[in-house]
């Protein structure tokens, strides 16, 4: 999942935990096997390597992609799983290599859900286009391990796979669990929140952008223009009962660029928006 | 797409979620950022019974956190304290008059009754302030400042403290040091150790300002020893160096034989002291070592703990403390905890209830009850609460009660038949809130 993904758990026995921890491991690494776009062999693989053929997915895999394709619809096509190919000339990384204007619109050319026909549990794709389940696939990944742990028994357990987590409930001894959100630097936080239970998601990466003409281009690229969402803030922290939940407001919100802090305060949950 | 109403989304979003995970059974989510200030709020009354001392205290501790585990933390306590507390000076069957310690005025105490001191008020500041951070991963640092005022006391201190992990975290060593510099302005000027109690007015025994100053060394180990049960040792180390003696305490000077005070011969027209009192005097060094113990095992729920305390000081006073709590809760939301202390201290070498007239004055001398042989036991509970915005409320409620014994060497002729320790009793009140 490209981050360090932990479990803290509390239990009664060594053994439970152990035994605990391997169960949400194993799960962490099968979904990171079967959708992580950098591997061989897995589906998203065949999707993006079929070359205008159809492929038929299974249950898990098209319950994603309906759920992408949700959010494609609530964010006005702007959070859109193909727009991975966008990284081809998009480098975030602190210089100020702008892309040319006719380089963005040649990739936006295999960007675009709407050239997608999808029927579950048929999905094809035009050749040359791709699609990345990165934006949803983690918190997913946390939401199960924590379902995991339920089934169980449901000790006290923080799920943490790079900073987006679901508490089970709180902790034995104390009252809530604190989780430091990050600030600029990865050893300072930024903000301390006492989580009893529930589910925290951050969206956004201050260290990742482009500076140009003292301009700041986020990493945020909206799909239905190829450029960085102007204004997006640096990072948006949700508190929501699911961590799928949190992560989809989180990126919803970003996308809404200067318009985010609004859009959040008409949600229920929970957020922290940083400018 | 047209816009989406907000409202739709977050109802479109959750309706989505619940497909893609399934409905399995999920709690909603509860949290908040944490609080950058926090507060501890308490009230205390400490009442002593009679006409003793009465001690209303309000204090206010508030704490900055800092990310990274820093804190900033700051204190103001107000006391005002009332009342009378024994002088020095022993019963005697026919009525006493004292000089007031400012030199002034005299007051009269009745016959058979035990002497006190009533001008005992003042209202005492204290103000502290701490910061505390870590260093690297596996250390942490300590610094303060504190200072205190009353009409004539001013202390200033500093203090620094070291901890460091071990061993996994399941040990931790600590060094503190302390230092303190104390100055006093007593009422009327310090009087001349062992001089006489003088006529109202004559202030011909009194010095001027006095001093102290006192170091504090601290070392500990704590221990983690199971899920359950984590220990802690300590030792330190106390030396006071400069004016320790109380100004406002004297002592009687009796009979060799009788052991009756000695009468004083008034100058007519002038108020003065019926007997003859002389102010004591301490030693101007002191150093106490001292041990302390505590365990705490925590069982279902329920924490117990329990310390001891040994003290042993160049005065000659040994202490023995222990102290045990036992909280028990109450639901998920409040808790009971039950007190007792117990306390004994063998006498301070130069502790006398009076000095003879047939013996050489000693050098050092003081008939102070708390420079005494005694028992103290205190027991009380205290029941906290959380309120429905998440606060902490507790009260609690003790009692305290001092029993001391003179040693019979010590009780000269007519001293037998009187009551020679002042016992003491007293109660304590505290209101804390946590916000």
């Amino acid at each position: 999942m490209g981050s360090p993904c932990e479990l803290v758990c509390e239990a009664p026995k060594r053994a439970h935990a152990l035994r605990l921890t391997g169960r949400v491991a194993a799960e962490a690494w099968r979904i990171e096997e079967k959708f992580s776009r950098y591997l061989e062999g897995n589906i998203v693989a065949r999707i993006n390597a079929a070359s205008g053929k159809t492929i038929e997915v299974d249950e898990e895999t098209a319950d994603l992609l309906d759920f992408a394709v949700t959010l494609y619809d609530l964010s006005e096509h702007r959070f859109d799983i193909t727009s991975g190919v966008l990284r081809r000339v998009w480098r975030f990384d602190g210089s100020d290599c702008i892309p040319g204007v006719s380089e963005v619109e040649a990739v936006m050319q295999l960007v675009g859900w709407h050239r997608v026909s999808w029927q579950r549990p048929y999905l094809q794709m035009p050749a040359g286009m791709e699609i990345d389940l990165g934006g949803i696939g983690k918190e997913y990944a946390v939401d199960r391990c924590a379902a995991l742990i339920r089934e169980e028994g449901g000790d006290p357990c923080l799920v943490n796979f790079g900073g987006d987590l679901v508490a089970t409930e709180a902790p034995d001894r104390r009252r809530h669990w604190k989780v430091a959100i990050e600030g600029d630097s990865a050893t300072e936080a930024d903000r301390i929140v006492n989580l009893k239970q529930g589910a925290l998601a951050t969206s956004g990466d201050a260290r990742r952008f482009l500076l140009k003409d003292g301009r700041r281009y986020s990493h945020i690229l909206d799909p239905t223009t190829g450029w960085p969402v102007p204004d997006a803030p640096r990072s948006i922290t949700i508190v929501a009962d699911t961590c799928v939940e949190a992560g989809a407001v989180s990126t919803l919100a970003m996308l809404k660029g200067a318009a985010a802090e609004g859009f959040l305060k008409a949600q229920t949950a929970a957020f922290w928006c940083r400018r | 797409m047209s816009k989406q109403d907000n409202r739709s989304i977050s109802a479109a979003l959750a309706t989505a979620t619940c497909t893609l995970l399934g409905s399995g059974v999920v709690q909603p989510a509860v949290a908040q950022e944490e609080p950058d200030w926090d507060f501890n709020t308490s009230l205390l009354y400490y009442g002593e019974d009679g006409d003793r001392v009465k001690d209303f205290s309000v204090s206010a501790i508030a704490r900055r956190m800092f990310v990274d585990d820093r804190f900033l933390t700051l204190s103001l306590t107000v006391d005002g304290l009332t009342g009378a507390t024994p002088s020095g000076a022993i019963r005697q069957d026919v009525p006493q008059t004292f000089t007031r310690p400012s030199g002034n005025a005299a007051y009269t105490v009745p016959g058979g009754v035990l002497p006190l001191d009533d001008t005992f008020k003042d209202t005492r500041v204290a103000i502290s302030g701490g910061w505390q951070q870590p260093i690297g991963e596996t250390s942490l640092i300590n610094v303060g400042a504190s200072a205190s005022k009353e009409y004539d006391y001013m202390h200033l201190g500093v203090n620094a403290k070291y901890a460091r992990d071990f061993n996994q975290r399941n040990t931790t060593l600590s060094a503190g040091i302390a230092l303190s510099m104390d100055s006093l302005d007593p009422v009327g000027g310090a009087p001349t150790p062992l001089t006489p109690m003088l006529d109202v007015g004559d202030t011909s025994n009194r010095l001027g300002d006095q001093d102290k100053d006192v170091l504090d060394v601290v070392f500990g180990v704590t221990q983690v020893i199971s899920r359950n049960l984590v220990v802690q040792a300590n030792y330190s180390y106390s030396m006071s160096d400069g004016y320790l003696t109380d100004p406002y305490k004297v002592l009687s000077l009796v009979d060799g034989t009788t052991g009756d005070t000695l009468l004083r011969t008034l100058t007519p027209g002038v108020e003065g002291p019926s007997h003859q009192y002389l102010f004591e005097n301490r030693p101007d060094e002191r150093t106490k070592h001292s041990l302390y113990g505590q365990a705490k095992y925590y069982m279902n729920g329920k924490v117990l703990d329990a310390s001891y305390r040994y003290m042993t000081d160049d005065w000659d006073i040994d202490s023995h403390t222990v102290d045990l709590r036992y909280r028990i809760p109450f639901g998920t939301d409040s808790y009971i905890e039950p007190h007792l202390r117990f306390y004994t201290q063998t006498e301070a070498e130069f502790y006398q209830l009076s000095i003879s007239d047939a013996q050489p004055l000693p050098s050092f001398a003081s008939a102070d009850y708390r420079l005494g042989d005694f028992d103290a036991i205190t027991a009380g509970v205290k029941y906290g609460w959380r309120t429905r915005n998440d606060n902490e409320m507790s009260l609690r409620v003790e009692a305290y009660r001092q029993a001391g014994t003179v040693p019979g060497s010590q009780i000269i002729g007519n001293q037998a038949s009187r009551d020679n320790y002042p016992d003491l009793n007293a109660v304590i009140v505290q209101f804390g809130y946590r916000f």
